[in-house]
């Protein structure tokens, strides 16, 4: 009885284990902790108010940017395909990053990879006053101008907003959004630079 | 009943064999098997509350949001840890709603979800990073001795009610997973020294680091606690100290692999004091005993997840000894392996299936009041467990099932099946049942303890004769598991942003406890005396049913305010059967509380400060004739810089002292819980 359990659990596992082969794909380790940001990104599009100008066309798509190594894979793509917010749909560009900054100004929402730590105030300084949503999770990231950032606390994803920022690149931040958020004050030392 | 036994062990290798066959073949698919195809879950229908809930990874490597497991499931996180001021892990658990934690003296715990507490309480599974912690030896939880670094928890996820499906028999009435936190997330060092009047002094240092592609941590401990109060507040013999390091190393290469490999080594002294019966005048003797835990484990664990699938094999060994000179000396040998998979079938199924194997080896000494048979043992045990969630109706209903089948020396063979229902009434409210069902296997104990608890002086009126005679309780290989099918209904609600609010119930229905059944006393000639034993032998022949609600409620009042509050009811009607000739008590009724409640404040206070403050009642317990009481617990932290952090915390602030337990079976003297205070400094860099 017993020997034909283990033989019968044997061939289910195997069974099994080829059905999910079909499914399966090699991805990043933590690719669930990018799965949830690639949701954040989704929802601050519906939550944030670009200016009209910003936009040529009324059904212009959002174009979402990725700067430096990708580490949400497909996953942002997939998110985003097909979906609307309005008349707008979506587009995920993807920039080498490093000294490269050309072509940023088209994007409307700007991930910022934490492999550009070291150029982070060279890209937030080259979309200054564009109307960009930066996004980014290096420490830091908010207080230097950037508008949100990412941080994860007990496993959970949460997010910083520096509104001074959101209003010096003209976007309007619901305040949906901004409850739950924490709030972070840019330092002093980029206030200082004019916009 | 004997030879039936015999018999199923003769199978045990075979079946062994087959499910590692299984293992191989399922790691060798497994490799062959990472290729292309997607299925990624539509997070864009989440709100941003939703995705704040998220999980970004769980025990099973899965992506699983509290509000959403169809069963009563409480985090404790490393927040709620650092600012209750909590000093222990069972301390930290006051915090569950529901469960009961009652302090026996100051280093033994009586802590149970939905009854039955008791110093070896044997319904409650705990594990440490996916290595189990209760001991076969009496099937319980050497609490004195489960301990880490408590800055490096991650958090204590608490399952009340049956888990038996994924983690096995014993997770009867709950399982508490402590989950320590990856090596990357604790670089760096933190240095943490501490005095109080209780817990006189300890101190701890923990360093991390990172090189190439490994992160990893080393960490060593030390405290010591001074004696409590007896009741009659004279002091006690029940001081403690221990001694503990340990590391952690993860190597997360490029890829869809990572390896973890951590390990524990301990030492701990403590004190006690026992009343043992004799068999010359005065028949019985009260002590002052001191006695040793020590112990090691190592763990290896690796994992490959992708976006459709993850998998993970496990291994560990650990030791245990315990040697309490005038009681018992034991050596426990465990060496564990467990393989799982999890992956997505289409879009709307995820299917989980395991398989485990599990080998003890037990060797006692004996003392004249507790003896074992046979003294030197190696125990095998083989599970595999299969588990399916379906969702149904567009997301909205989800149907989890799935059983776990597993053989043990004793009893052969156990299966536990389970069925979860979770309904999504609206994205802020959800409703779940379950109905499952969980043993609990018999314990070396049950099988073949002799403990002579109680010696009748020769020629009085209960004992005539002129020999002493001794009550003794004796194990059984007649012994079976404890069965239990349990019905959950639970309901959770996110009111607003700020608020939330959580209801489980349940109703469970036990059959085959423990007894002890009376035998046919004989006379015993050797050793010296001669003497009269009265024989009680475990059976299984009490029943009945349980039911209770836990409610829990968060409020973050303004965002610098937090309240939670919980209340828990405990209904126990057990009773033993018609045929049971046990003469004690129907006992477990009255020694669980009826009403738990409490009700926690945290507030963050300008210049870094911070309170957390906690009102607590627990019931009485009629059985023990422990009174009821309530403790006000406070704790102020305060960070001037993110780098250093103060701590003072008070406990038991309302009384100067409450007893909250009588140990069952071991006769040690209970002490009081004090009025306490405890203060720390806390450097990171």
């Amino acid at each position: 009885m017993l020997r034909r359990l283990g033989i019968l659990i044997a061939i289910l596992g195997m069974t099994l284990n080829w059905t999910s082969a079909a499914d399966a794909q090699a991805g990043d380790a933590d690719s669930s902790e990018y799965l949830i940001k690639a949701g954040f990104i989704y929802n601050f599009a519906k939550f944030v108010e670009w200016p009209s100008a910003a936009f040529s066309q009324p059904d212009s798509p959002i174009v979402i940017g990725v700067i430096g190594t990708d580490p949400f894979g497909s996953v942002l793509d997939h998110i985003v395909e097909d979906k609307k917010i309005g008349p707008r749909g979506f587009v995920v560009k993807r920039f080498k990053g490093g000294k490269d900054l050309k072509d940023l100004k088209d994007c409307k929402i700007l991930f910022v990879s934490a492999s550009e730590k070291a150029h982070v105030d060279e890209i937030l300084q080259s979309v200054k006053g564009l109307p960009i949503l930066t996004v980014g999770e290096t420490s830091g990231f908010a207080e230097r101008g950037g508008v949100i950032r990412f941080t994860l606390e007990d496993n959970r994803v949460r997010f910083e907003v520096n509104v001074e920022a959101a209003h010096q690149a003209d976007l309007n931040i619901s305040s949906r959004l901004l409850t739950l958020a924490r709030i972070i004050p840019q330092t002093a030392a980029t206030g200082r630079n004019p916009g | 009943m004997r030879s039936i036994r015999k018999h199923s062990r003769g199978a045990t290798t075979s079946a062994g064999r087959a499910m590692l066959a299984a293992l191989a073949a399922a790691l060798l698919a497994a490799n062959s098997g990472a290729q292309s195809g997607q299925s990624v879950p539509d997070v864009t229908t989440l709100s941003m509350e939703d995705l704040m809930n998220m999980q970004v990874t769980s025990v099973s490597k899965r992506t699983q949001k509290v509000a959403d497991a169809a069963a009563a499931v409480f985090v404790i996180t490393q927040e709620d840890i650092r600012r209750s001021g909590a000093t222990s892990i069972p301390e930290a658990l006051r915090l569950v709603p529901g469960l009961e934690v009652a302090r026996i003296d100051e280093n033994k715990w009586a802590i149970a979800s939905r009854g039955f507490n008791g110093r070896f309480d044997n319904k409650l599974l705990v594990l440490i990073d996916g290595r189990s912690v209760y001991t076969p030896l009496f099937s319980g939880v050497y609490w004195n001795v489960q301990d880490v670094m408590l800055e490096d928890i991650d958090r204590i996820e608490v399952i009340r009610g049956p888990g038996a499906t994924l983690w096995g028999a014993n997770a009867v009435n709950g399982v508490i997973n402590i989950i320590s936190k990856k090596a990357k997330d604790t670089q760096g060092g933190v240095v943490s020294a501490g005095a109080g009047t209780e817990e006189r002094g300890s101190s701890s240092a923990r360093y991390g680091s990172t090189i190439g592609n490994t992160a990893y941590r080393a960490y060593g401990k030390y405290f010591n606690w001074g004696p409590s109060l007896y009741s009659s507040g004279t002091t006690a013999h029940d001081g403690w100290d221990e001694l503990r390091g340990g590391f952690r190393a993860d190597w997360t290469p490029a890829g869809a692999n990572s390896l973890t490999l951590q390990g524990d080594i301990y030492q701990s002294k403590y004190g006690e004091t026992l009343t043992v019966p004799s068999l010359s005048a005065p028949y019985s003797s009260t002590f002052p005993n001191n006695g040793n835990y020590s112990g090691g484990n190592i763990l290896g664990r690796w994992n490959h997840s992708s976006e459709g699938s993850s998998m993970s094999l496990q291994m560990y060994y650990d030791n245990t000894t315990i040697a309490d000179n005038s009681l018992f000396v034991d050596h426990q040998n465990i060496f564990d392996m467990d393989f799982q998979q999890g992956f997505h079938v289409g879009d709307s199924q995820q299917f989980v299936w395991g398989l485990g194997y599990r080998s003890i080896r037990d060797r006692n000494d004996s003392s004249f009041s507790v003896s074992l048979q046979p003294n030197q043992v190696t125990l095998n045990h083989f599970s595999a467990f299969l588990q399916d969630e379906v969702s149904l109706v567009d997301n909205r209903l989800r149907l989890t099932f799935g059983s776990k089948f597993e053989h043990n020396d004793f009893t052969g063979f156990e299966v536990q099946p389970n069925a979860r229902l979770l309904w999504t009434l609206t994205p802020n409210q959800s409703v779940w049942t379950a109905v499952s069902r969980a043993v609990r296997t018999p314990a070396l104990t049950e099988e073949g303890l002799r403990l002579n608890s109680a010696v009748i002086p020769p020629a009085t009126l209960t004992n005539p004769t002129p020999f002493p005679a001794v009550v003794t309780v004796f194990g059984s290989h007649q012994f079976q598991s404890e069965d239990l099918l349990a019905y959950e209904l639970g309901y959770r609600v996110q009111v607003t942003s700020s608020l939330s609010a959580d209801i489980a119930t349940f109703y469970n229905n036990y059959s085959n406890l423990r007894t002890a059944e009376p035998g046919v006393p004989s006379l015993e000639g050797s050793p010296a005396p001669t003497d009269i034993v009265i024989p009680f032998f475990a059976a299984n022949k009490m029943s009945g049913g349980t039911y209770g609600a836990e409610l829990f409620a968060d409020w973050k009042v303004i965002p610098k305010w937090r309240l939670v509050g919980s209340y828990s009811y405990l209904q126990m009607d057990i009773r033993k059967d018609s045929d049971s000739l046990d003469p004690t008590a129907d006992n477990p009724n009255g020694s669980s509380p009826r009403h738990q409640w409490y009700v926690r404040s945290s507030i963050d206070l300008p210049m870094h400060f911070e309170d957390d403050t906690t009102l607590r009642f627990v019931d009485h317990l009629p059985s023990l004739n422990i009174p009821s009481y309530y403790s006000l617990d406070a704790h102020l932290g305060w960070r001037p810089v993110q780098l250093v952090e103060f701590s003072i915390g008070g406990q038991n602030l309302l009384n100067n002292q409450h007893l909250e337990f009588i140990p069952d079976f071991i006769n040690t003297a209970p002490t009081v819980v004090k009025r306490t205070v405890y203060g720390s400094l806390t450097f990171r860099f």
